[in-house]
């Protein structure tokens, strides 16, 4: 019987990843197709395009050969980030909450902050040719200051990164941490045992302002505009990811349409009470959180521009201090 | 404003972008030298794009050395091709029919109107807000269209010969009709969005005071065109041409030089370009678009100075046989790399390339003047 239970747990766990997995391909596609290119009044990609076109283009692709000063820890990166996001998933789904240690708010930080350290990781790693290797003969007679330390643009993407680690993305944690005032406990299992009983979370006052602030910890988590510091197209270009190709490339593209569903799978446990339960039509309503909030980063990112550090810091500290208004909110 | 000094006892790290690099439209290296992501000195180098035109154009019958100025750039061809025609024009005495006269001047105000939706849909994209960047780009397809329909192309159009215009760029009612009607659809469009960014706050906090070039330093870098309105000085080259003597329009100026003033002048002189659009259709002259009554003789070094998009454009040879000779072009951007790197100074490095897209740079036009130096 035991062995039966178990066995079904890591089934439904597995299709539960399959699923969300295969939604997930098609989030970027409908994020550029229906939101990006509509509102730009443009027709836009084939919306399987930008989520399962380009990583099976780039799964056959010839690889380039990296360059970085430890290229076989920069190319397991991704993977592991992969690898994260997956054990994210894993952690949210119901069959997980029996393995007390997974299912906490603890171990679903401490995931993410990996997720971070990767990206800090990968711009430390990667020596692209668009800087100081670009063979162009600029430091000749007459040129300015040529002893200067010359750095690669990936270096200022990989300080930006631990920067967001500090206090970037400490809006999401906070916002995270907001149900528990009410459900008083850290496991999601209580969480959503509580939210089952005393209605969603969202519902609160404390609650709306969390999840305003957990909307924007969500754009900063995944670099998107206005908060693409990281991946900056007017100065650091791609950033991190900048000498990843082929299968590497393959699942980066993948990666960032799986956290973007699993960050909705996050949302719908913390802030609705319902995990992706694949046995049940409450799955659906996860996919739907996904897909709002899908389409709300689109609105916001199509009509923001990148922010510098200038408007950065007011904008993180003001969702910070909202964030600790929802707390002080949901202790009353 | 006070005067920016370069810091250069600070200096942390050289960061170099380019020559390839999403934010520049053309190949040029920029060497920033930061402390603390904070840029202290930049310095640009040109010279990946040198194709020798000024070189090729030596010994070349004057008429063929006119239509290969037109590859000197793809955004303001028109306004070489006029240029360098008005040299020998001026050169050889010859009189411009007042037709042709507002034909070219129809053309170089559309060359304005396409180069400066250019700009602000380039700038909108360095500030990497995709969809300001996209309806410029729309209003820009009804210039690029209008362009094709008079000179049959959208880029290289062949607009003026040597005495006038060319017969297939002669606006009969039909073409007139379309422009003054593409003109109203133009104003409309670019009203509405000049008013959706100067009041979208987010945009005008990434702009306002970034980029800044004082009066001051902007004269004293020679810095010409828009950019240099920009910071205050009402000097437009159009206003002492002969062939806009009969149009009527206004210098615009913004106070601040910094990247909001540019692109607000860039977008506000667009109207004056509409204006003086109106005006050349409402009052065309009837009459010959070509004068071919001229004879060829040697000239001295002749110069020719005009106001073209993004600044003062400088064509100087001499005629020998019919043949160019001593052929010099010297484009805006030149005076302007100067003032691209001074705007740099003191902003963040993400901010850095829109300081240098503000100065509205054109290297692949600029990138003819080499010194060779003999060891």
């Amino acid at each position: 019987m035991f062995s039966n239970t178990v066995i079904y747990s890591i089934l439904a766990a597995i299709i539960t990843i399959l699923v969300c997995f295969i939604i997930s391909t098609l989030l970027p596609g409908i994020e550029r197709k229906y939101i990006h290119a509509r509102i730009q009044q443009r027709i836009g990609p084939i919306v399987i395009a930008p989520g399962i076109m380009a990583p099976i283009k780039f799964m056959f692709k010839e690889n380039v050969k990296v360059e970085s000063p430890v290229p076989g820890l920069y190319k397991v990166l991704p993977i592991i980030c992969f690898i994260v996001v997956m054990c994210l998933l894993i952690a949210l789904t119901p069959q997980a909450f029996a393995i007390p240690a997974l299912s906490s708010l603890v171990a679903i930080v401490g995931l993410l902050k990996v997720e971070e350290i990767c990206y800090v990781l990968m711009g430390a790693l990667s020596k692209s040719v668009m800087s100081v290797r670009m063979p162009f003969p600029d430091q000749i007679k007459g040129a300015v200051h040529n002893n200067a330390t010359r750095s690669f643009i990936e270096d200022i993407s990989s300080r930006r990164s631990l920067r967001m680690i500090t206090y970037g993305s400490f809006p999401l944690y906070l916002a995270l941490f907001a149900p528990v005032t009410q459900a008083r406990s850290i496991f999601l299992e209580e969480i959503v045992a509580y939210q089952q009983v005393h209605g969603p979370f969202l519902f609160t006052v404390s609650g709306a302002i969390a999840a305003i602030v957990f909307f924007i910890g969500y754009m900063i988590i995944l670099n998107e505009y206005p908060f693409s510091i990281i991946k900056a197209k007017c100065d650091v270009i791609e950033g991190p990811y900048m000498e990843y190709a082929s299968k590497y490339r393959t699942i980066v593209y993948l990666t960032r349409g799986f956290f973007m569903m699993v960050l909705g799978a996050l949302f719908s446990v913390l802030f609705l009470g319902i995990p992706p339960l694949i046995t049940s039509w409450s799955i659906l309503i996860v996919v739907l959180v996904s897909l709002v909030l899908v389409f709300m980063m689109g609105i916001l990112s199509a009509f923001s521009p990148v922010f510098t550090n200038r408007q950065l810091l007011p904008t993180i500290l003001g969702t910070t201090l909202l964030g600790i208004l929802s707390i002080v909110l949901g202790l009353l | 404003m006070d005067e920016k000094v370069p810091r250069s006892n600070i200096i942390e790290t050289e960061i170099p972008m380019g020559t390839v690099h999403p934010a520049a439209l053309e190949p040029y290296r920029v060497r920033f030298f930061v402390e603390d992501e904070i840029v202290q000195e930049a310095e640009i180098t040109i010279g990946v794009n040198h194709r020798g035109i000024e070189r090729i154009m030596e010994g070349l019958p004057v008429e063929k050395a006119n239509s290969l100025t037109e590859k000197i750039c793809g955004i303001c061809s028109n306004s070489h091709i006029w240029n360098s025609c008005r040299t020998a024009e001026i050169g050889l005495g010859i009189e411009i029919p007042e037709r042709a006269n507002y034909i070219r001047v129809i053309m170089g105000e559309l060359e304005r109107l396409h180069s400066h939706f250019l700009y602000l849909a380039h700038g909108c994209e360095v500030l990497s807000h995709e969809t300001f960047s996209m309806r410029v780009f729309y209003l820009r397809e009804i210039v690029m269209e209008l362009l094709a329909m008079i000179g049959g192309n959208r880029v290289q159009y062949g607009c003026s010969v040597l005495g006038g215009v060319r017969p297939r760029c002669d606006l009969d009612e039909a073409k007139l009709l379309r422009l003054k009607e593409d003109m109203d659809k133009l104003e409309e469009g670019l009203t509405g969005f000049v008013e959706r960014f100067i009041n979208d706050s987010i945009v005008m906090s990434r702009i306002t005071g970034i980029g800044v070039l004082p009066q001051k330093q902007a004269i004293e870098l020679a810095v010409t065109g828009p950019t240099l309105r920009a910071t205050g000085v009402a000097r437009d080259l159009r206003t002492t041409m002969f062939e806009y003597d009969d149009f009527d329009f206004n210098v615009i100026t913004q106070p601040d030089g910094d990247v909001k003033s540019n692109l607000v002048m860039r977008a506000l002189e667009s109207f004056e370009s509409i204006k003086i659009i109106r005006q050349a259709i409402a009052n065309i002259p009837e009459g010959k678009i070509v004068n071919r009554d001229w004879e060829m003789f040697d000239t001295d070094i002749i110069e020719s100075y005009i106001e073209v998009p993004r600044g003062t454009l400088y064509h100087s040879y001499a005629l020998e046989s019919g043949r160019v000779r001593h052929c010099i072009i010297r484009t805006p951007s030149m005076a302007n790399i100067g003032a691209m790197q001074y705007a740099c100074i003191g902003d963040q490095i993400t901010d850095a390339q829109l300081c240098i897209v503000q100065c509205d740079p054109c290297f692949t036009c600029t990138d003819r003047a080499i010194e060779i130096i003999r060891r």
